[in-house]
């Protein structure tokens, strides 16, 4: 749309959806002043260049992990947190073809969560698989693909990022949602769900949801004496 | 065997080893020095951050280019964290099969052809 030189604005929004894209400072890029963020609750609405690595690295620290408003959580718990978020945004980085990478979030201090979404506007699952592998998959195939442990579109070893991702929400008792073309995928400790949708989104979103009052062990020894014994 | 030390934050400049594009940088520091028949110690001192991605193009990759035996002879890795640790045993384990195992990923998309 802004492509063709439009204008793109937001209009008939509920005072409360307002709020907080205000306060997120998402409207800001569209024409509003910014909103304090009085509740001190929002991840700021950042788009970037799948290059601003480091750019990306600072907002992760200011906005999560500086921040004094985040909710009491283990220090190995945070870092888990942090390096799932990484596993997303290096895969947006790494595969999808990308001229921009959107992320924010929010903290749910009542109901104990963080919700984290990252959004690139490249070629999504489906096309990237396809083009690999040279096959017609659906988007919730090129999902289900994906999502398995050390599958990869890469010619080197990989696809671990999005099974780590699963084993650690699955033991926070966290979500993970991912929409691409059209495809729906949902993962959390009670189930999975896969849909297809009518609409089509160009690109690929993942919201991840993570518990803050968990109390799991995440600092169990990696079960080697000697790390270099692996080798 | 002469050791040598590479230091991963000299590498990349930073304490986060994340992307794969500085895994590479790494990776490509390994292979000069073991080719030259180093001991390569790749030292994770003052790396606050992992990601599976930056470990596979740094480490992964080896076992595409040299055996297991040569891998344990000249290669070691030193001041991994605990979730370094983890990170680095699942990822060694992958790129083993991986190269091993070339058919691998077609059965795998055979298995969602076929569900």
């Amino acid at each position: 749309m802004k492509k063709n030189l439009n204008n793109v604005n937001f209009q008939h929004i509920s005072p409360r959806t307002e709020n907080i894209l205000e306060r997120n400072e998402f409207l800001s890029y569209f024409g509003k002043s910014k909103r304090q963020d009085y509740k001190h609750t929002t991840i700021k609405y950042l788009k970037l260049e799948p290059e601003d690595g480091k750019f990306f690295k600072n907002y992760i620290i200011q906005e999560l992990l500086a921040r004094e408003e985040l909710p009491t959580m283990s220090q190995p718990l945070k870092n888990k947190m942090i390096e799932a978020i990484y596993e997303i945004f290096v895969n947006a980085q790494m595969h999808s073809n990308c001229e921009f990478i959107y992320t924010c979030g929010q903290f749910f201090p009542k109901k104990n969560k963080i919700e984290f979404t990252i959004v690139d506007n490249g070629i999504g699952f489906k096309e990237k698989v396809n083009r690999r592998f040279d096959t017609q998959f659906s988007a919730l195939q090129a999902i289900k693909w994906a999502v398995i442990d050390r599958n990869t579109t890469k010619k080197i070893p990989g696809g671990i990022g999005l099974a780590l991702l699963h084993e650690f929400v699955q033991k926070n008792r966290g979500k993970i949602q991912i929409i691409s073309a059209e495809g729906y995928y949902e993962y959390s400790e009670a189930n999975i769900i896969y849909k297809e949708f009518k609409g089509e989104f160009p690109g690929t979103i993942v919201n991840l949801q993570f518990k803050t009052d968990d109390s799991s062990d995440y600092l169990l020894k990696s079960e080697v004496n000697d790390i270099n014994d692996i080798f | 065997m002469k050791t040598r030390q590479i230091n991963i934050v000299n590498i990349i400049g930073d304490n986060y080893a994340v992307e794969a594009e500085e895994g590479q940088k790494v990776y490509n520091q390994i292979v000069a020095a073991i080719d030259k028949n180093f001991k390569v110690n790749l030292s994770f001192l003052n790396i606050d951050m992992v990601t599976t991605a930056f470990l596979n193009s740094a480490v992964g990759q080896l076992y595409g280019n040299y055996s297991e035996e040569k891998i344990r002879k000249h290669f070691m890795v030193s001041n991994m964290s605990e979730s370094g640790k983890i990170s680095l045993k699942r990822v060694v384990e992958t790129a083993k099969l991986h190269y091993k195992d070339a058919d691998a990923l077609k059965r795998s998309i055979e298995d969602i052809l076929n569900e």
